[in-house]
C-alpha cells in the first residue's frame, strides 16, 4: 500500500514538472542592443547570448546576461565599459525577473502580434530598480517573439561616468530586448 | 634654437594625437584564427564548469577557446548552440560581427569548431523560484567564428 501511494505521488510529481516546462517558452540565443546618443560619441554594444524564459500560464518573464558578453566595435570602448563603467568582474551578470502585465489578452495558441506590458526588477551593477516598459509578443506556430524597448537611466544603477566626459556621454541608455522564444520540452 | 624647441614640441603633439586616436579608434579584432589559449570541446567545457566553477572561471573566462562540439541549433541572427540531444546543458556561441555568416552550410547534429572569448556561465540548479536555472548550465562564447 505505501509503495504505491508513493508511486502516485512520483507520477503526480513528474507530471506536475512536466506540465510546467509544457506551459514555458525559453531561448539561450535572445539578443540584447544598448544605444546611447551623445554629443562626444554614440556608444552601441550587442549581447547575442542572452538567456530568456516566458512561462504563458502565469506571464512570468526572466531574462538574464553576462556584462561581459556585450560586443563592441572599439576595444577601448569595450574595455571601459567593463573595467571603469559597469565592473564587469564585480558585477557579471544583469538579470530581469518580473511579468507580464496583460498576459490575459495573449492568446498563445493563435498566432499575431500581441502588444503587452512587462513589469519587473531589472539588475544591473548590483542595483535593482523597478521597471516597466511595453513590448510585443509574437505568437507563430513554432514559438513565440519578444520584443521590447526602453530606456535606463546609467544613475539609477550607480553607474558613474568620469567628470571629464561627464557633459557628453548620455545618461540615458536605450535597451532594445529581442528574443525568439521556443517552446521547452520536459 | 627657440625655432627648434617649437618644431620639436609640434612634432610631438602631432604623433601623440596620432597614437591617441589610433588608440582610440581601433576596433575590437578579430579572434577567430588567432592563436587559441585553450584547445577543448563542448562536453568538458561544461563538465569543468559543472565540476567545479570557481577552477573552471580562472582557466576559461576572458580567454580565447577553440571548441568542438556536435552544433545543435542555428539562430541565423548571430548565434550558435552546441551541446548534445536530450542535455540541457550547453555552450552558446554568439558570432562576431565578421562572421556573422559563419552559419551558413552548416548541419544541426553535425561536429563543428568554432572559436571564441569564454564571456560567462550560467549553473543550472533545482531552484524553482528561477526559472532559468532549469535550463542547464550554459557556457557562453562571443565574438566567435567557425575556425
Amino acid at each position: 500500500m505505501f509503495k504505491m501511494k508513493m508511486l502516485v505521488i512520483a507520477v503526480c510529481m513528474l507530471a506536475s514538472i512536466s506540465g510546467n516546462a509544457q506551459d514555458r517558452y525559453f531561448t539561450k540565443s535572445g539578443k540584447i542592443l544598448f544605444e546611447s546618443k551623445a554629443p562626444l560619441e554614440d556608444i552601441e554594444a550587442t549581447n547575442k547570448t542572452v538567456t530568456a524564459v516566458l512561462d504563458k500560464k502565469t506571464g512570468a518573464f526572466q531574462f538574464a546576461l553576462s556584462m561581459k558578453g556585450f560586443e563592441f566595435k572599439k576595444a577601448l570602448m569595450q574595455e571601459h565599459f567593463n573595467e571603469n563603467y559597469v565592473e564587469s568582474d564585480k558585477f557579471p551578470r544583469s538579470e530581469f525577473k518580473g511579468s507580464v502585465v496583460n498576459n490575459s489578452e495573449v492568446n498563445y495558441s493563435k498566432p499575431g502580434s500581441y502588444p503587452v506590458i512587462v513589469k519587473g526588477k531589472l539588475t544591473i551593477h548590483g542595483v535593482t530598480r523597478d521597471v516597466v516598459a511595453n513590448g510585443l509578443l509574437k505568437v507563430t506556430a513554432e514559438g513565440v517573439r519578444a520584443e521590447s524597448t526602453f530606456n535606463i537611466q546609467l544613475s539609477d544603477y550607480d553607474i558613474k561616468i568620469p567628470a571629464v566626459v561627464k557633459d557628453k556621454i548620455s545618461n540615458t541608455i536605450k535597451i532594445s530586448v529581442d528574443a525568439q522564444l521556443d517552446p521547452l520540452k520536459s | 634654437m627657440k625655432r627648434i624647441i617649437i618644431f620639436i614640441v609640434l612634432i610631438v603633439v602631432v604623433v601623440a594625437s596620432v597614437v591617441a586616436y589610433r588608440m582610440y579608434s581601433e576596433e575590437t579584432p578579430d579572434i577567430v584564427n588567432r592563436e587559441p589559449d585553450v584547445v577543448t570541446d563542448a562536453k568538458t567545457l561544461i563538465a569543468d564548469f559543472e565540476k567545479d566553477t570557481a577552477a573552471a572561471v580562472a582557466k576559461y573566462m576572458d580567454k580565447v577557446i577553440r571548441l568542438s562540439g556536435r552544433l545543435k541549433k542555428i539562430d541565423t541572427t548571430g548565434t550558435l548552440i552546441l551541446g548534445e540531444e536530450g542535455n540541457a546543458s550547453e555552450v552558446v556561441v554568439g558570432l562576431d560581427r565578421r562572421h556573422m555568416q559563419d552559419h551558413a552550410g552548416l548541419v544541426v547534429g553535425s561536429m563543428v569548431t568554432v572559436q571564441g572569448t569564454c564571456s560567462g556561465y550560467t549553473s543550472g540548479s533545482a531552484d524553482s523560484g528561477d526559472m532559468l536555472a532549469s535550463l542547464g548550465t550554459t557556457v557562453e562564447l562571443k565574438s566567435a567564428g567557425i575556425h
